[in-house]
């Protein structure tokens, strides 16, 4: 909200109180003011001049050229293409030098022969209006060489007071509300201001019918003969000051006494209701209504209007309808001045998209007592503009309203224990005073009394009044305490032991480069990964379309901006930990399912021919895995393939990690599903091995853990061995791991797999599988004799599985 | 025998024989060559094992005297042999701490690393100093009811200030949301636990709002909760005092000043002296604070949402935007990389 300095001084003596000091302690104090400008900074620097002669110009029909006092030694000479220039006018003069809106610097020049220092300017190039068919004509009293600014009052600063902090504040919507702050923190007096309805005659009061709750209070004030004329400088100038552009003096008192008291009011032109009157009633279904802006709106039965008779007139505490707009020819006024239901006001303008600074009052809780003072001060005003206003009858006052004022107990002693600080009983007392409470001392500490502007939202208990007295005591004099309390260790919280675990196995040992990506998964991937038709939470108001639904789980967000790394990397490993969510099958009120995840990507440059079999992206994952569930000290797990792989994942190429002892799924690790390459633009240049792995952080925390336990070192040596063995290509590494081992009866300390060969040596359908064997006992050092039995035990066992030993 | 050059030494075994193979191991210049001079004369076929072959073809008296001389030829050799081999390994760490060819300034390989999120590193880091003064951490929900991220928190349905959540709302019934806040765990932790407590929450949450470099619609948050008797604004500001020390490492002046938040009462902004400038800078827009932690004292309403009695337990929370700290911590000019998934922007933490 937009506050003139200036038009602050209406309302509070500002002597001594700079504009920048007045922001500080506003900001301390009351609301944070998000800046401060001077009101149209070139009026400091245009002067007024006097135009002691004026000529036509000697080769320019439409020119004149004018000699203007600035108050300085000579005058100056400046040619001028308005036709209402002349000599004995004050004028606004802009000199060689001085830069007018819009970065416009004025520069000696000579225009058709004849040199011009400076420009005589109009309200337009000043940016106080629109008129530009003359220059603008100071009144005579302003003085030759005085800033324009202060020659005709427009010496102002505009104030930006951060809106959403005054949200439960509905009195400081308005200058007057703003001033009474600034009363209490200088401890200054208001000035008096008349809230006496002007003398009205003895006509019939309108009709004005309340038809429903959602209006506690309505006035209707009757004025004839106002006419639409053009507002004086005082009232345009303030307005202008906050960014109001003066349309008549109608319109401009209405918007006024708003900007002044906080109190939205509404005029119509009588002629154009009906003889029976105004009703206030809910809206009906299917009904319309075209509003001032002349859009036409559908509205529904939650949406509060304004009728004539059965018509609606107006969208109440919103906007007015247009057949009921004033022009400049009415002369019969209706003036409104009422209180809405906020809750109501405030759901029709959202749900139209229509708010108005209207609304933005009505929907904080206005105080039903306002809609008589702010009616006077129209009233009144209106009088003082226009001496030939006549109200023709009383207002008509409507409404089951009632005064909110009341009174709360406050315990000084409380005040004191909240804040931190010794503060007085006198100095609280004070602090409340000056803020409008009334202060009387009780049996239990003190009676306050809140009033009725403070009543409807904002100070409803007693810890409210501690605020009231601390912020204007202000909290910068509270000296910081500490608390003094037993601290025991927090209980152990194993999810974030797990998760850190995680996270740093996988940037530490892993390599991997962690990320967090957003909730939201767009269609057009979802759609390429198959996964569209899940079901997925979904928002109503997505920021984009096509973003409206939340992942279920992390693997897709990697996918995501995979193109975009790869172009840059040949080797892009990336994890999140984050949160997937399922929604509930049968009732999608119901709360979703949450999931813990940890989502792993691995994409590089396809392996080469000559690779190893195991370098690739997948089995380099699976490693990846592998380790880090042994570093999360799970219990003993098996990979199996997972019955029922991921839609992302290659159908064979994917593998679970099971718990062996519980059967819970740990982690799945697939390759990315071949089809999808092309669509996520892993094609190409771009070409990838792409493995991604999800980890489940819930399973893991549920699911038995292995402990972390030494192994005693071997006391003998080992013999360390290599075999090879050719066999089917349908025989599984499996079987040949488990017959070492059970070749080795117990002395297998280690076998590892280092080839695997598939070509003509080995015959085709074949494939061979070589491994480094380490046979160690616990009990002896073991000898070339116990090799060869191994050898032998192991040539039968893979025998039996159709393959044979190899040679070398 | 027929060998002349045996034959020499053979015949000649006399002292100049030690003489001449010091000056054969002298000349070596690596441990091959002195290996060869090593087989030459005590090897199994050498001078010494022939001079000791020839015994017993000498008269009886000359006996000794040729065993003692093959010993102390023996032996003369040895030492010169592994003096000799000394000399040389000396020699070679010579010539290895003179250093030729190396070249200070050739770039080193680097291992290949991870990294964790910046975020992350923060939050990490809050989570241990929050630890350390007996807070526990919380987690919750990232799609909230209704009830936990508002009407809980003192925002009843039609209150304005939900305007300025910019809430994203799940199909349905629209009482299902992205938490426009970590608030809504403050309800939970009021629920479960017991009081006194202290707890901090940090986590995901979402605001609908366009999006720009200092703006995004999903952000991180840190909550912290710290229920107790006789909680007062002074405590409240002493324990922010000992936050921003724990985040900048050194104290900053404060400023505490009204700020509206439903869910507290009386509510703070609380500002810090940027701690980036001394007369005004980018950051602080010029205005020498920035602004850091809301907060303030719980509202009664909240602690009675959570089962918890206003009259006997106090209580202040405060929330510190996780994101903005990381930017401002590392000098990040556009919110948006946060979340961006960059490897470039991630592997540089």
């Amino acid at each position: 909200m937009y506050v003139s300095y200036r038009w602050l001084g209406r309302h509070i003596d500002l002597e001594g109180i700079s504009p920048e000091q007045l922001c500080e302690d506003l900001t301390l104090s009351t609301a944070e003011v998000e800046g401060i400008e001077k009101f149209a900074p070139h009026l400091s620097a245009v002067r007024v001049g006097k135009v002691e002669t004026r000529v036509p110009h000697p080769d320019a029909d439409k020119l004149s050229v004018c000699t203007v006092d600035i108050g300085e030694e000579e005058s100056l000479n400046i040619v001028c293409g308005a036709p209402n220039v002349d000599a004995g006018q004050k004028v606004a003069v802009a000199t060689v030098g001085t830069v007018l809106p819009g970065d416009f610097k004025i520069k000696k020049s000579k225009i058709r022969g004849v040199e011009s220092r400076g420009m005589i300017c109009s309200v337009r190039e000043l940016e106080l209006g629109e008129d530009h068919d003359g220059i603008w004509v100071l009144p005579e009293e302003a003085e030759i060489g005085q800033p324009v600014a202060d020659a005709v009052g427009l010496n102002d600063w505009v104030i930006e007071i951060d809106n959403k902090s005054l949200t439960h504040r509905p009195d400081l919507w308005g200058h007057r509300g703003i001033a009474a702050e600034i009363a209490a923190i200088y401890s200054r007096p208001l000035k008096p201001l008349s809230f006496d309805w002007p003398e009205w005659g003895d006509g019939a009061p309108y009709p004005i019918r309340i038809e429903t709750p959602a209006c506690s209070r309505y006035i209707g004030l009757q004025i004839d003969g106002a006419k639409a004329t053009e507002s004086p400088d005082w009232l345009k100038g303030l307005l202008l000051a906050v960014g109001q552009r003066s349309i008549d003096c109608l319109v401009d008192l209405s918007n006024f006494v708003m900007l002044d008291l906080g109190q939205p009011n509404h005029t119509f032109d009588r002629h154009a209701l009906d003889s029976d009157g105004i009703a206030i009633r809910m809206a009906r279904e299917g009904e319309q209504m075209t509003t001032l802006d002349g859009e036409e709106r559908d509205l529904q039965p939650s949406d509060l209007l304004i009728c004539s008779g059965d018509r609606p007139v107006a969208l109440a505490g919103i906007m007015g309808g247009e057949g009921s707009k004033v022009g400049d020819t009415t002369d019969a006024l209706l003036l409104e001045i009422a209180t809405f239901a906020p809750a109501v006001v405030r759901r029709t303008s959202s749900r139209l998209g229509l708010r108005t600074d209207a609304s933005a009052r009505f929907e904080k809780s206005l105080d039903p007592t306002l809609p008589q003072r702010a009616g006077a001060h129209f009233a009144r005003l209106l009088r003082e503009l226009q001496p030939d206003v006549r109200f023709p009858a009383p207002p008509t006052d409507v409404g089951e309203w009632t005064d909110p004022a009341h009174t709360l107990t406050l315990r000084p002693e409380q005040v004191r224990r909240e804040l931190g600080k010794a503060i007085p009983d006198e100095e609280i007392t004070s602090i409340l005073k000056r803020l409008g409470f009334g202060v009387e001392k009780s049996e239990a500490g003190y009676a306050v009394a809140v009033p009725s502007s403070r009543s409807t939202k904002d100070v409803h208990l007693d810890r409210d009044l501690v605020e009231e007295v601390g912020r204007i005591y202000r909290y910068g004099n509270i000296e910081e305490k500490f608390m003094r309390a037993d601290i025991t260790p927090p209980p152990k919280d194993p999810r974030r032991h797990l998760v850190r675990a995680l996270q740093d196995r996988l940037a530490g040992a892993g390599r991997f480069h962690e990320t967090l990506s957003y909730s939201f998964v767009h269609d057009a991937l979802l759609e390429k990964l198959g996964m569209l038709d899940l079901p997925h939470v979904r928002i109503v108001n997505p920021v984009a379309h096509g973003e409206e639904r939340i992942r279920r789980s992390v693997a897709p967000s990697l996918l995501a901006g995979l193109e975009t790394n790869r172009r840059l990397l040949d080797d892009v490993r990336l994890f999140e930990v984050g949160k997937g969510y399922l929604p509930d099958p049968e009732d999608p009120n119901r709360e979703p399912q949450e999931l813990h995840l940890a989502g792993l990507v691995w994409a590089s440059a396809p392996a080469g021919a000559g690779a190893r079999f195991d370098a690739h992206a997948f089995n380099r994952l699976q490693g990846v895995v592998t380790d880090l569930l042994d570093h999360l000290e799970a219990a003993e797990t098996h990979w199996r393939p997972a019955p029922a792989p991921p839609l992302w994942a290659h159908p064979a190429k994917a593998l679970e990690a099971v718990c062996t002892e519980s059967g819970d799924v740990l982690a799945v690790v697939a390759e990315l599903d071949p089809g999808l390459h092309a669509g996520l633009g892993l094609s190409g240049e771009q070409a990838s091995e792409v493995a991604v792995a999800e980890v489940s952080i819930d399973a893991l925390l549920k699911a038995p853990q292995r402990g972390s336990r030494y192994k005693t070192l071997a006391r003998y040596p080992g013999i360390k061995l290599d075999v090879a063995i050719a066999l089917p290509e349908t025989t599984a590494a499996a079987e040949v791991h488990s017959a070492i081992k059970k070749a080795g009866k117990g002395s297998v300390a280690d076998a590892e797999l280092f080839d695997l060969y598939r070509g003509d040596s080995v015959g085709a359908g074949r494939k061979s599988l070589a491994y480094h064997v380490t046979l160690q006992s616990e009990k002896k050092t073991l000898t070339e004799k116990d090799e060869q039995k191994f050898l032998k035990r192991f040539e039968a066992l893979v025998g039996e599985l159709g393959g044979e030993l190899r040679n070398g | 025998m027929s060998d002349p050059e045996s034959g020499d030494a053979g015949n000649d075994s006399s002292a100049p024989t030690l003489a001449e193979a010091e000056a054969k191991i002298l000349a070596c210049e690596s441990s091959e060559a002195l290996k060869e001079v090593e087989r030459e004369y005590v090897g199994k076929q050498g001078v010494v094992a022939r001079l000791l072959a020839s015994i017993p073809d000498a008269p009886p008296e000359e006996r000794p005297e040729v065993g003692k001389q093959a010993n102390i030829l023996k032996k003369g050799v040895q030492q010169a042999i592994q003096a000799r081999q000394q000399g040389l390994a000396d020699a070679r760490v010579a010539t290895e701490r003179e250093g030729q060819g190396f070249d200070p300034s050739l770039p080193p390989p680097r291992p290949q690393r991870g990294s964790l999120h910046p975020l992350t590193q923060v939050t990490r880091e809050l989570e241990d100093l929050f630890q350390s003064m007996g807070y526990r951490i919380l987690d919750g929900p990232e799609i909230e009811t209704d009830y936990y991220n508002f009407e809980a928190l003192n925002i009843p349905a039609d209150h304005p200030a939900r305007d300025s959540h910019d809430t994203f709302f799940c199909e349905g019934d629209g009482h299902l949301v992205l938490r426009t806040h970590t608030s809504p765990v403050q309800i939970r932790a009021l629920e479960n636990l017991e009081p006194p407590l202290r707890v901090v929450i940090p986590g995901k949450v979402f605001r609908h709002e366009s999006t720009d470099a200092s703006h995004d619609h999903t952000f991180h948050q840190m909550e912290g909760l710290v229920v107790d008797r006789d909680i007062s604004v002074a405590h409240l500001i002493g324990a922010m005092k000992t936050l921003l020390r724990g985040i900048f490492d050194r104290d900053l002046e404060v400023r505490l000043r009204p700020g509206y938040f439903p869910f507290v009462e009386p509510g703070f902004e609380l500002d810090a002296r940027c701690p980036f400038c001394e007369e005004g800078c980018r950051v602080c827009k010029r205005t020498r604070w920035i602004e850091l932690l809301p907060c303030g004292l719980v509202h009664p309403n909240v602690l009675r949402a959570g089962g918890v009695d206003p009259e006997e337990w106090g209580a202040f929370a405060f929330g510190l935007g996780l994101s903005r700290l990381v930017m401002l911590r590392h000098a990040i000019d556009d919110v948006r990389h946060l979340l961006g998934g960059d490897i470039r922007f991630l592997e540089q933490f």
